[in-house]
């Protein structure tokens, strides 16, 4: 059990406060930043009209994103936030599927991971919002309908930030540890990993999908 | 039994935490499945609008678990902050 | 103050009362259903009064099954030999009491649900009966296994040999262990109700497709008791997983914690499946060629569902081994 609370970290001193770093998290993210970097050089190399390969998955899902942006957003809106919405579901599907690999552990099982992906989408919605309607139409939005719904608005706002992140922390690190107590409790061949191929897999799909979703629903309330 | 101060406090605030998960996983439980069952009730309906359908659902659902993310939040900081 | 057999006995009496009359709710209600809605199917059709009452008394005697389990474990708890039982037998006797008395609340009302859908669907369509028979067997039977765990863990309190266990903090345990099971019951027994009332009905309307709403409907059944098996999973965790002795109040209360957390939390989520498997089974009996789409969803939307499961799962286990 000792493998949930033992974190290796790497503590540097900048004035006078610690910067502490998550040795695992980073060497994890660093992976799936190569995987990433692999899979697009591949499928792009040499593009044909009648895919091939590995360019057949890549179109897939390239265009069942853009269909769903489209949906969302305006064409030229569409166009802008594109690449922003499916870099984060690359990455966050990855980082779910990584922990299929022995030896290898997932990075959103960092808070950290979920966290910063989150606060990047709510930083990126509400300075999209603020160029959108002008800092005064954005400052009005937080009086409606009532002038006294100022502070709910704000918690409203923070919360969905709250929400989506510990939404794919949970479900991700939940994962990890069922597996791990089941593990420890049960001597099996079958049962661990067909615990892993669904709370790797099939959870992990959905919470990335459920991720991205949401972060293009609220960068679409904003812009709107 | 002698029960000191900080234990008193440990020990309920445990106690807090798991009523706290265990309670709030009652309501979106009930709520994201009633939303799964009339997104399957639509697509008989239509089930060429398969995909739009699954993606309100998904999305309501999503929503529909805030506050049941809240309570895990408040259920993790009794654990391991209190 | 009083001496342990007056606790022992005192908690034995409390805990017989307290299993038969959670365990008297679920078959009261389910069976209730089950008569009113035979009657209103005789309304339209008189004539056919042998088939809908044998349909009615055959589900009502599935639903009492359930608080039959209840008697049986509350007639043990009141001839059970007291002498020479240590204090922590009192909390095993009041855990195995909660334990089959609140479990036996979902599966009664779950079985109750199909038989009374079962009678309207006989009325309409009197050629189907077999099929709609069939179903709603192989359903009710299904719904008692939430009551049956709650049954095994109440034996395990009545019987297992407890001197291993230390008292502080095993009564915490011991308690913990019985609240898991029978609450965490309630939720998936009667979501299954719901499910198989839904396929009793589509078999009624569409007795040609039955084969493929009976494969969907044990797919959607499967799912749905997964709640039950977090909470049985829990009070096993609590039974046999070795706490040192600890006198603190931290210690009990991290157990109680534990167990109240996942029997709460297998509640909703296990209902919510239940109305999500029951309308997808609606329209799969309407539309057999629509079953790869319909469970695609049905199963998508389940796991979605069972999220909060999840997280009352991680609590409790956090609880019970890293705390």
């Amino acid at each position: 059990m000792d493998e949930l609370t033992n974190i290796s970290q790497i503590t540097y001193q900048l004035f006078g406060y610690d910067l502490v770093f998550n040795v695992e998290t980073i060497m994890m993210t660093l992976i799936v930043m190569g995987l990433l970097l692999v899979f697009s050089f591949f499928a792009t190399r040499k593009i044909y009209i009648i895919p091939h390969s590995v360019q057949v998955v890549a179109e897939l899902l390239v265009n069942l994103f853009w269909d769903l942006t489209k949906d969302t957003l305006d064409e030229e809106m569409a166009k802008k936030y594109f690449p922003l919405i499916f870099s984060v579901f690359l990455f966050v599907v990855c980082s779910n599927w990584l922990g299929i690999i022995p030896k290898l552990g997932e990075p959103t099982k960092d808070l950290n991971t979920p966290l910063g992906l989150g606060l990047l989408g709510f930083v990126i919605a509400h300075y999209s919002g603020i160029k959108a309607k002008g800092i005064g139409g954005y400052l009005k939005e937080y009086c409606e309908p009532i002038f006294f719904m100022v502070p709910l608005n704000i918690i409203g706002e923070l919360a969905k930030v709250v929400s989506i992140s510990f939404r794919l922390y949970g479900n991700i690190m939940g994962g990890a540890i069922i597996i791990l107590v089941v593990s420890n409790l049960v001597y099996s061949f079958v049962l661990p990993p067909v615990l892993v191929m669904f709370f790797g897999l099939f959870v992990g799909s959905i919470q990335a999908f459920v991720f991205t979703m949401l972060t293009l629903v609220y960068i679409s309330l904003q812009v709107k | 039994m002698e029960i000191g101060g900080a234990d008193f406090i440990r020990g309920l605030a445990l106690l807090g935490a798991g009523l706290a998960m265990g309670l709030g996983a009652i309501g979106p439980g009930v709520g994201e499945g009633f939303a799964a069952g009339k997104a399957c009730e639509a697509i008989g309906r239509k089930p060429e609008e398969a995909g739009l359908l699954t993606r309100t659902m998904l999305v309501g659902q999503a929503v529909s678990e805030s506050t049941g993310i809240y309570a895990l939040v408040i259920a993790l900081l009794l654990l391991y902050v209190v | 103050m009083f001496e342990t057999i007056d606790y022992v006995q005192a908690s034995l009496f409390f805990g017989a009362g307290v299993s038969m009359g959670f365990g008297a709710v679920g078959a009261g209600l389910g069976e209730g259903y089950a008569a009113g809605m035979a009657n209103e199917a005789l309304s339209s059709r008189p004539e056919k009064s042998g088939e809908v009452i044998k349909n009615m008394l055959v589900g009502q005697a599935i639903a009492e099954s359930a608080a039959i389990f209840a008697l049986v474990i509350a007639m043990l708890l009141l001839f059970s030999d007291t002498s020479g039982q240590p204090l922590l037998k009192a909390w095993a006797f009041l855990g195995a009491g909660l334990a089959m008395g609140l479990s036996a609340i979902g599966s009664g009302v779950g079985a109750g649900l199909p038989a009374g859908n079962a009678c309207i669907g006989i009325v309409r369509q009197p050629a189907s009966s077999n099929k709609i028979l069939t179903t709603m067997l192989i359903g009710s039977a299904v719904c008692q296994t939430p009551a049956i765990f709650g049954m095994v863990i109440a034996f395990l309190l009545l019987f297992l040999d407890l001197s291993a266990i230390p008292l502080h903090p095993g009564w915490a345990a011991v308690l913990g262990a019985g609240l898991s099971t029978g609450l965490s019951a309630i939720g998936p027994a009667t979501g299954e109700g719901f499910a198989t009332m839904e396929a009793v009905s589509g078999v009624a309307r569409h007795h040609e497709t039955n084969s493929a709403t009976n494969r969907m409907m044990l797919v959607g059944l499967g799912v749905t008791e997964s709640t039950a098996v977090y909470g049985f999973l829990i009070s096993l965790m609590l039974l046999f997983y070795g706490f040192e002795e600890s006198h603190t109040l931290t210690a009990s209360m991290r157990l109680l914690g534990a167990g109240v957390c996942m029997g709460f939390g297998g509640i909703g989520p296990g209902l919510g499946e239940g109305l999500t498997a029951a309308s997808a089974l609606r329209w799969i009996a309407r539309k057999p060629e629509d079953t790869g789409t319909l469970s695609k969803t049905m199963l998508v939307g389940m796991a979605v569902a069972e999220s909060t499961g999840i997280y009352a799962l991680i609590i409790a286990l956090l609880l019970i081994v890293v705390i």
